[in-house]
This record gives C-alpha cells, sequence and structure tokens, in this order.
C-alpha cells in the first residue's frame, strides 16, 4: 500500500521529437559500424576483387613469336561507332562524286574452307582445303568511305547462307531476299546513293526490285569509293572442354559478277585492292586473292570478314569484363557480412531489443537493407572503379589487345558490379531473415549465385544448359559485367565461357533482382507474422 | 580406443537428436542426383561429336552436392560454438583430438551414405538419359565406375576440409564463405588466366579442380592438368591440414 | 501518455498447451509492480506480448491506452530488460547503446549519462562479449533506462547480479518508482521481491491467482490462525477440539489452532485451567503465501512425477 495514491506520473525532462524511418536507419547504420569485424570484412571484400583480378592477369601471357604471332603490336582497328571490327576483303572499286548508284548481277558464289584447322594449310595455299561455303560468306556491291581499314560503308551482299542482306557501319544488318543463287537462278543486287542515305535493293529478275533498307552514313564525303566485294570469314569450332581452345581455319570464296551498272559521276579506272592487306586475311594464302575480268564478267576471290570483331574465347584481347572476375570472391564475403547483419541478432536474441526500439517491424527490414545495401554497393563501386583500370594496366603492361568499350559501357560495368553487391547484401540479409541460420543463408546465397556462374563460365557444362542457368538462376545479374555484343552476322560460339550472356545486362540483373525481391518479401511477412 | 568409441557414439548420438541434420543430407543427396539429371537432359551430343566426358556430365550435381555437404560439415561444429554447447562437449570429453576424430568418423560415415546415395542417383539419371541425347555412357565402364566411387570419396574429403575450417573459423556464416571461397577461387581463377602454365598449376592445386580430376573418363586433346588420383590426394592433402590446423587451434584455444 | 500497463484477457496457445490463459492485470505510477509465479507460468510471454514482441491469440496489453507498435519513439515510453544475454558479443557495450539511441534520435551524450548511472564507466568501451553476467544485467539496466521512460519492464533483473549488486538494483528499482513511474518486475523467486515490491501479481498457469499489496497478501495467508504455545499440549488438544477447533501440532510445545480467534482460544483454555505461555495471530511469511497460492499452479513440481 506504498504510496500508491499519492504518485504522480513520471514525466521526462527530453523531448524525443518524431520518429520516423530515418532513426531506425541511424540505429542500423551504428549497429553495423560498431561490430569491427563487419567493418573489416567489408574492405576486404573490395581488396579480394581487386586482388583476384590481379591474379587473373598475372596469370595470363600472350605468345608473340608464336607461329601466328605479331599480335603483340596489335592496335584495334575501329568501326565508325569506336567498336573493334574487321574490314578485310577484296574490292574492285571506282569513284563516285555525288549522287550515284551501281547495279550488278550475281551469278555464282562458292567457296572453299580448312576444316582440320589453321595447320594443314601451312603446306601451301589451298591445300587440304574442301569445297564449302560459310553461313556469312558475303559477294556484292558496296559504297565505302575510302579503302583504309574501319571506314564508313554500306553494302548489298549475296551470303553463303542467309540470302541477301544489307550491312553497312559493320554492326547494322538487314534481310533482303533469301536463297542461294545458281547461274539458272541468279541475283541482282542494286546500291545507290543519295547524299548521306544509301538504299539498297534487290531483285531476282533485274525487273522488279524489292527495298532491302537504307542507311544514313553521316559525314560521308562527296567522293567515295564504289564497286564489288568478297569476303569469307574464318571457319571456327570451339570445343567445350575446360581449356576452352577453339579450333578453325581459313575460307575463301569466290563469287562472279555481270551486267555492271554504273550511275552518277563516276572516276578513275577500276582497281582492284585487298582491304586489310594480304596478311591481313586469315591465313588463306594472299596469292590467289584477287580479281579477274573478262568480257564484263567479273571474277573476285576474298577471304576475311567485314563485320564487327567479337572477343572469344578464341581471341587473344581481353575484355573489360575480365577485369572484374575477382568479384564473385568479394560478393561471397559481402554475403557473408549480410547475412551476419541479422542472424547475429537471431542467435544472441538481440532481435527482440532491436524490436522494442523499433516496433516496426517492416521499418526494421527496410533499414536493414538499406545499410547492408549501401555498404554494399559503396564496397562493389570502390573495388570496380579500382580493379578496371588496375587490371587493365597490368594487362596492357603484358601487350595483351585489350577490346574497346565505350565510356558509357565502362560506367555501366562499374555501377553495375556495384549493384551486383548491394543486391546480393540484400538477397543475403533477406535468406537470413526467412532462414534466421547463417549457415544456410550463406550457402543459399553462394550456391545461387556463384555455382551457376562457375558452371557456366568455367566452361564445366555445354553451352545449352550454361545458357539455361545463365538466364534462369541469379548468376543471370553476371550479365551486368558484360560489354561484348553479340552480332547475328559474326558466326562465333557465343556462350556464357566466351563472355556472352543470352540476357542482355540490365534483363540479367532484372533476374536477380527478382529474386531478391521474391525473399526480402518473404522475410517482411515472416518477421512481421513470426512471434520474436 | 572404448574413449573414441564413446565419443563416437556420443556425437552420432548428437546428429540423431538434430533432426535437421539429417534431413539436410537427405534434401542434399536428393538435389545433387536433381542437379545431375537436370545437366543430362538439358546437354545434346552433335553429330559431328561431342566433346564433353558424358561421365563428368552425369556427376555434375557433385558440384552442388559439395556445398551442401559443407554446410553440413560446419554445422557440425560451429553450433556447438555459436551455442556454447562446445563447453559442456569439452567437459564431458577433455580430449580434444578424441573428440575431433569423433566428429570426422561421425561426418565422414554420415557423407559417405548420402554421398552413395546422390551418386548413384546421379548415374542412374546418366544411364537413362545420356544415350538417348547421343553420348556413349555404361556405367559398368572401369572408368566410369572410378569416377563414381571417386565422386563420393571426393564428397567425404570436401567434408572433412570444410569441418577443418569450421573448427578454426568457429563461425558458421565465416566459415562457410571461407570454404565455398577456396573451392570456387580456383576454377574461376582458371578460366581468366590465359598463361598455360598457371592454367595447369591452378587445375592443380585448387581442391576443386583437383578433386574433380577423379570425375574425367574421356581423354582429352590436351593433356589433363593432373591425374585422377593424384588429383583425389591433393584434396586429401588440403583436407589433412586443414584438419591438423583446426586440431592445433582446438587444443591451444580456449572453448 | 499516462504511465500505467493494462493488460487484459490476454490468451496465447503454443500448440496444445495453454501458455497465457485470460491474464489480466494493471501496473500502476509510483510503485514497483512484483511478477511473480513458477517456471513456465506465463511471465516472459506476457511481458513480450506487453513489448509486441509475440502477438496474442486474444486480448490487449496497452502501455497508456495504445498499442506497443503504436508507439513513437518506443524507449522514450517504456524501457525494457528482457535478456541481459541478447548482445553483439564483438560490439562495445558502448557500441551497444549507441545504436539503441540512435534508433531514438537520441544524442551520444546520452549514452554516457546512462553508462554512468549503471555503473558501466569503465567497461563502455570493452567487448560486450567479455562481459560477466552481472554486468550484462547492468548493461541491460542502461539500455532499458536510455530514453528515460515513464513505464520500466524487467524480466529477472536480479539474475546472476552478486550481493552488492542485489542491493544495487533494489535502491536503484525504488528510486524509480519514487520518481513516480510504473516499474513492472518478473521474479520466480518471492524472496526476491519481498523487500522490493509495493505491489504484487501472482500468475500461474498463464492466469493471475492474485493481485494484491504485499500486506494484503501475507494477511491472506495467514488466515484467521491461532499459534499456541503450552507444555499442556494434549490438554489443550481435547479442550479446543471439543470447541469445535482444527488444532495442528506444529512443534513440542506449540499448537496452531483454526477456526476459533485467539480471544475464544484464550478464554477456554482458562476456564478449563490449562496453562500456556503465549498465544498469538500467526503471521506468514511472503514465501509460504506464495507457495500456498501456486501450490496448484506449479508446471514442474519438485519430486513429482519427473
Amino acid at each position: 500500500m506504498t504510496g500508491t495514491a499519492t504518485a504522480t506520473p513520471y514525466r521526462s525532462a527530453r523531448h524525443t521529437g518524431r520518429d520516423g524511418f530515418l532513426r531506425t536507419l541511424h540505429g542500423e547504420w551504428t549497429k553495423f559500424r560498431t561490430v569491427r569485424g563487419w567493418v573489416i570484412g567489408t574492405v576486404a571484400a573490395a581488396l579480394v576483387t581487386v586482388a583476384v583480378g590481379l591474379l587473373g592477369a598475372a596469370g595470363s601471357s600472350i605468345a608473340c613469336s608464336g607461329p601466328d604471332g605479331g599480335s603483340c603490336d596489335h592496335t584495334p582497328r575501329t568501326g565508325p561507332g569506336g567498336e573493334e571490327v574487321r574490314d578485310a576483303m577484296t574490292l574492285v572499286h571506282r569513284s563516285l562524286t555525288g549522287d550515284g548508284g551501281i547495279t550488278v548481277r550475281i551469278t555464282s558464289l562458292a567457296g572453299l574452307y580448312a576444316p582440320g584447322g589453321r595447320a594443314q594449310v601451312g603446306a601451301g595455299p589451298g591445300t587440304g582445303m574442301v569445297a564449302g561455303l560459310q553461313p556469312w560468306t558475303k559477294a556484292g556491291v558496296i559504297v565505302k568511305d575510302g579503302t583504309k581499314e574501319g571506314s564508313a560503308y554500306a553494302a548489298v551482299a549475296l551470303t553463303g547462307g542467309h540470302g541477301v542482306r544489307m550491312q553497312y557501319d559493320y554492326t547494322h544488318d538487314l534481310a533482303g531476299t533469301p536463297g542461294a543463287v545458281s547461274a539458272s537462278s541468279p541475283r541482282w543486287l542494286r546500291l545507290t546513293r543519295a547524299g548521306d542515305t544509301l538504299t539498297g535493293y534487290d531483285s531476282t529478275d533485274g525487273t522488279h526490285w524489292a527495298t532491302i533498307g537504307t542507311a544514313h552514313l553521316a559525314g560521308l564525303p562527296a567522293t567515295v569509293q564504289m564497286g564489288l566485294f568478297t569476303t569469307s570469314p574464318e571457319y571456327v569450332v570451339t570445343s567445350g572442354s575446360f581449356s576452352g581452345s577453339s579450333y578453325g581455319g581459313p575460307s575463301k570464296a569466290t563469287a562472279a559478277f555481270d551486267s555492271v551498272a554504273l550511275r552518277g559521276r563516276t572516276g578513275g579506272a577500276w582497281t582492284g585492292d585487298l582491304v586489310g592487306g594480304p596478311d591481313r586475311g586469315p591465313g588463306a594464302g594472299g596469292s590467289d586473292l584477287g580479281y579477274k575480268e573478262s568480257g564484263g564478267t567479273y571474277t573476285l576471290t576474298g577471304s576475311g570478314d567485314v563485320a564487327p570483331q567479337v572477343p572469344g574465347r578464341g581471341s587473344p584481347g581481353k575484355t573489360v569484363e575480365t577485369t572484374l572476375v575477382g568479384a564473385f570472391a568479394g560478393l561471397m564475403v559481402v554475403a557473408v557480412i549480410a547475412t551476419m547483419f541479422v542472424t547475429a541478432e537471431y542467435r544472441r536474441g538481440l532481435i527482440r531489443t532491436t524490436l522494442t526500439a523499433s516496433p516496426l517491424r517492416g521499418r526494421v527490414l527496410a533499414a536493414k537493407a538499406a545499410v547492408v545495401g549501401a555498404v554494399s554497393f559503396a564496397t562493389g563501386l570502390a573495388a570496380a572503379a579500382v580493379a578496371v583500370p588496375l587490371v587493365e594496366a597490368v594487362e596492357k603492361s603484358k601487350h595483351f589487345p585489350m577490346y574497346p568499350t565505350p565510356f558509357a559501357t565502362d560506367v555501366r560495368i562499374v555501377v553495375g558490379t556495384a549493384a551486383l553487391f548491394a543486391v546480393t547484401a540484400v538477397l543475403a540479409l533477406a535468406l537470413g531473415t526467412v532462414l534466421r541460420r547463417s549457415a544456410g543463408a550463406v550457402t543459399t546465397v553462394v550456391v545461387a549465385i556463384v555455382l551457376p556462374y562457375i558452371l557456366a563460365v568455367a566452361a564445366v557444362l555445354p553451352a545449352g544448359p550454361s545458357r539455361w542457368l545463365t538466364r534462369l538462376t541469379p548468376a543471370a545479374a553476371f550479365a551486368v559485367q558484360q560489354s561484348v555484343h553479340q552480332y547475328a552476322q559474326v558466326s562465333v560460339d557465343y556462350t556464357p565461357a566466351d563472355g556472352y550472356f543470352p540476357l542482355s545486362p540490365w534483363a540479367g540483373f532484372s533476374v536477380f533482382c527478382g529474386y531478391a525481391a521474391a525473399a526480402v518479401a518473404a522475410a517482411a511477412v515472416l518477421l512481421r507474422r513470426r512471434d520474436a | 580406443m572404448s574413449g573414441l568409441r564413446q565419443a563416437v557414439h556420443a556425437e552420432w548420438t548428437k546428429v540423431r537428436t538434430l533432426p535437421g541434420l539429417l534431413w539436410l543430407l537427405a534434401a542434399v543427396a536428393a538435389l545433387t542426383a536433381a542437379v545431375s539429371a537436370a545437366a543430362v537432359a538439358a546437354a545434346h551430343c552433335p553429330a559431328a561429336g561431342c566433346a564433353q566426358d558424358p561421365a563428368k556430365l552425369s556427376l555434375t550435381g557433385v558440384q552442388f552436392g559439395q556445398a551442401g555437404v559443407a554446410v553440413l560439415a560446419v554445422l557440425l561444429i560451429s553450433g556447438e560454438y555459436g551455442t556454447g554447447m562446445i563447453r559442456t562437449t569439452v567437459a564431458a570429453m577433455p580430449r580434444r583430438t578424441t573428440v575431433l576424430a569423433a566428429k570426422a568418423l561421425v561426418l565422414a560415415g554420415l557423407v559417405l551414405v548420402a554421398g552413395t546415395v546422390a551418386v548413384s542417383g546421379s548415374v542412374l539419371a546418366g544411364r537413362l538419359v545420356l544415350p538417348g541425347h547421343g553420348f556413349a555412357f555404361s556405367p559398368a565402364h572401369g572408368p566410369v565406375l572410378r569416377a563414381a566411387a571417386g565422386s563420393v570419396a571426393y564428397l567425404v574429403l570436401i567434408a572433412l576440409l570444410s569441418l577443418g575450417i569450421a573448427t578454426a573459423v568457429r563461425d558458421s556464416a565465416a566459415a562457410v564463405g571461407a570454404v565455398l571461397g577456396l573451392l570456387y577461387l580456383f576454377p574461376i581463377l582458371a578460366s581468366v588466366v590465359s598463361d598455360p602454365d598457371w592454367y595447369r598449376h591452378l587445375q592443380q592445386i585448387g581442391p576443386m579442380t583437383a578433386g574433380l580430376a577423379i570425375q574425367s573418363t574421356v581423354p582429352s586433346s590436351s593433356p589433363a592438368p593432373i591425374g585422377p588420383y593424384t588429383g583425389l590426394a591433393v584434396l586429401a592433402t588440403w583436407s589433412t591440414t586443414a584438419l591438423l590446423t583446426a586440431l592445433t587451434l582446438f587444443h591451444t584455444r580456449d572453448p | 501518455m499516462e504511465a500505467t500497463i493494462e493488460v487484459t484477457g490476454l490468451r496465447k496457445r503454443f500448440g496444445p498447451t495453454a501458455a497465457l490463459d485470460g491474464m489480466t492485470f494493471t501496473v500502476t505510477p509510483g510503485r514497483i509492480t512484483g511478477f511473480v509465479g513458477p517456471n513456465g507460468a506465463g511471465k516472459s510471454t506476457t511481458m513480450r506480448v506487453i513489448l509486441g514482441l509475440d502477438s496474442a491469440d486474444e486480448g490487449t496489453a496497452l502501455i497508456g491506452g495504445l498499442r506497443y507498435r503504436a508507439l513513437r519513439n518506443p524507449l522514450s515510453h517504456v524501457g525494457s530488460l528482457l535478456d541481459a544475454g541478447a548482445l553483439q558479443p564483438s560490439r562495445s557495450a558502448r557500441g551497444h547503446l549507441l545504436w539503441l539511441a540512435h534508433s531514438q534520435g537520441l544524442p551520444a551524450r546520452r549514452v554516457d549519462e546512462v553508462v554512468d548511472a549503471a555503473g558501466l564507466a569503465t567497461a563502455a568501451r570493452r567487448k560486450a562479449g567479455g562481459f560477466s553476467l552481472g554486468m550484462r544485467q547492468r548493461l541491460g539496466i542502461a539500455a532499458a533506462l536510455l530514453g528515460d521512460p515513464p513505464v520500466l519492464i524487467m524480466d529477472e533483473p536480479f539474475n546472476g547480479m552478486d550481493p552488492e549488486g542485489i542491493v544495487w538494483m533494489r535502491g536503484l528499482l525504488r528510486s524509480l518508482a519514487a520518481e513516480g513511474r510504473a516499474v513492472l518486475v518478473s521474479s520466480h523467486l518471492m524472496s526476491e521481491l519481498q523487500d522490493t515490491a509495493h505491489h504484487l501479481v501472482v500468475v500461474g498457469r498463464g492466469r493471475v491467482i492474485a493481485d494484491t499489496s504485499v500486506a494484503d497478501l501475507i494477511a491472506a495467508a495467514s488466515g484467521d490462525r491461532v499459534t499456541l504455545r503450552t507444555t499442556a499440549r494434549a490438554q489443550a488438544m481435547t479442550v479446543l477440539a471439543q470447541a469445535g477447533a482444527v488444532v495442528a501440532a506444529t512443534g513440542p510445545e506449540t499448537l496452531t489452532v483454526s477456526g476459533i480467534g485467539s480471544q475464544r482460544v484464550a478464554g477456554l483454555l482458562g476456564r478449563a485451567e490449562v496453562p500456556f505461555s503465549e498465544i498469538g495471530a500467526h503471521r506468514a511469511t511472503l514465501e509460504e503465501a506464495y507457495m500456498e497460492l501456486t501450490r496448484d499452479a506449479v508446471e514442474f513440481p519438485a519430486g513429482g512425477a519427473r
């Protein structure tokens, strides 16, 4: 009965003001930074990312004196768009000033290739080659800004396996009439120029013309080169073994044109050129490359390709994403820390203290996610921003050719890697909340993200399952580090092991975000529903 | 030796009375077989000839199963550190070597059983699916038997490696991260290096890359970086080193 | 906000067992309310429901008329100590209090104040993982006081404390109540609360058995029993039994008599010329009163069918 009636309720002298998300966030941030192991771990995540990248570069070497040497003085040919290109063909041309056009009839296209690879060809030009066209062998008409490699162009060409195509400036490809040609079923091709605009046509009878498409080549000078060309790309087979060796061989093609009709102010005589030089052809031997003219029929034999250069396992060049190979290790550290950020609370019962301080549970989860997400984003950003230039410098010092990427792509890769770290942390946090046990949560995150990546990228699995893995699992997110493009008009193996993910960078990343969002939703529901 | 028998009995009772662990083991075995089945279902051998090793392909699930086995091993020891039960354990069985040996024996036994089930399921899936996809695959073939039995041994060794690391690291999250990081580092690094010597050495020293050499049955065009039994021996060296380090720390540290 | 805790009709089941079975009581400001009952009586569950950690199947637990989850900056309204071991071992004591302070918008200065108040000034920068149980209790008290709340809820705060710590804790609780705060303190040992609590809520099997002041509880447990000291025990028993009293021998020279008052006992013995040296109303200890009350409510009685 002690003094109950007389007690006046206690009033605190302090004013607390509004509460809100920012306070919960501040509390969670203080919670994070006051555990030294987590702060050290975060720094370690960045360091390990850079270190593994450097190890990868240190373990790479390029042979300058091998049988196919000479790569050390590699200076990339870049096209009008800044991407690396190949520009090697047999070209017969005259100059054209102002508007005009060219029309030809193509009556045959035949090719040879070396199925056993380069080695057999060494015996002599054409030795060991068998008849066969490559799908992207091209023969047709072209308007080009000079004969320099990498200059702007537009072309209408018959291909080995994809019918008539109109292509321009290396990366663009439009479909015309499908089908192959023979003497009884020739094909007429026409390319006209009006200012910057080039229009391609094809016809099966020389009378009825179909428009394939138009190209706008900005800045095309008044005088350009116009003529006929033939080229045939390498035959490439990439084996699916762990070492990822690819083999292939050169090919060449011979095409016959007649009924050549020119329009507009043309100048000079027909001149034959091996664009890209005879040595730049893929080893088919320059002696039988070139052109013959007799009675208005032009026969061109060419080898090479007019297309974007695409990196793959067979190519010596390094892409920017190889500098970030250490990201997986950083991600694992981040996943461990983010999981512990919540499971440590469950293990000690600290979650109850947290929830008495901030009873709105969704808000607690959001604050925790914001803290680990932001910390991991900063970690990933720092790691990628250091790793990309540093590892590139090491690769350059070892004379590796680097595939040039636009600045915007570099930024996307660095920021994307940071986002990858952030979303990984959020996913780990959410799974930690759902499972309340760290070992299970860490394993789930790592197995979901890194294991498919290894199986696909280290070429443990064949290309088919690899593509499915990088499409459906959280490992799809690594597409955000991809700098390379797939081009339908270039035949190489576009497998994840070659750096080609089946989804576009942000689409792949969205798949990952979908998993993270599902995990966060499950965590929010369970956190609300369960007794703490 | 009766001390060890008692300790093994005690550890087995611990595992048995934590139903979560046995369920985890069963799930790992089932998922391993399922992953293998999915891999063989997705693989097709082109008419030109396949570069894939069918035995390796049908044992793809082991790549997944090793993670589950690692978790099991980590939980076996860091669960005790997390709750402080390790003090009870050490009070009941003061000889640290006996405790760790008992844990290792129980773990090895569990993984042996689960691994055999998982690998048998994987090989069965390969036997049923692969011939239809253009692969020549016969489980009775000597090298295939070696790959299958070796995969079970691989899982046991991975479990022991994880037990060693987890005893040394104590925290379960950090231990799982360390184990998986160690396993995955080498194949990923090997996929980016272009120096053949580096490539070969990375394949030779990595616990996962060396250990999984036991799975190759088809001679590849380039010489294999490491032979199947040598590879398993490399992994065994890793596991032994980890367990000895753990034992030293277990002796010198307060529980 | 009114600094009261009102618990009304709480029910909660864990599978087949009812943890809370209509728990109802009120904690008012200015006094220490002891929350006692055997292990498993539902004390901790009730406290967790009050703090919004567990949800009840039925009933309400309100603080100043509001559910805990509706409180803004809750640590300024309610300070609680549930489990002193709920700490991240690698975080310093100060770091622990600092994140709590920041989550409530309190300045770091306030952390230093409560560190001093809890007597942790010398240990505040050490990792909490190395703390003894008593020091963890002090850290928990510091956390509870952080928001200077008018309501305090403490689950077994005396656990693990040394005698000096128990004295300190009693003094602290009394002064907090004297400031007009409502203080709810649970314990499974009545002796810990005997000299501390003003009011008692005794619980068993998920419901309130007694909700009373300490003095009333003792009086009720004492009943109308009379203690009698006599050298002629057999004679006295015969006389009193004939008068309809229930008599029990509780010692070689003492009898406990119930059914008739002490006046009547004295009269009867005088008339029968039975000698007696002392006669008085029986006074039970709080422990006895508690044992009496909770006899049927003990979940795991000692020496039972265990």
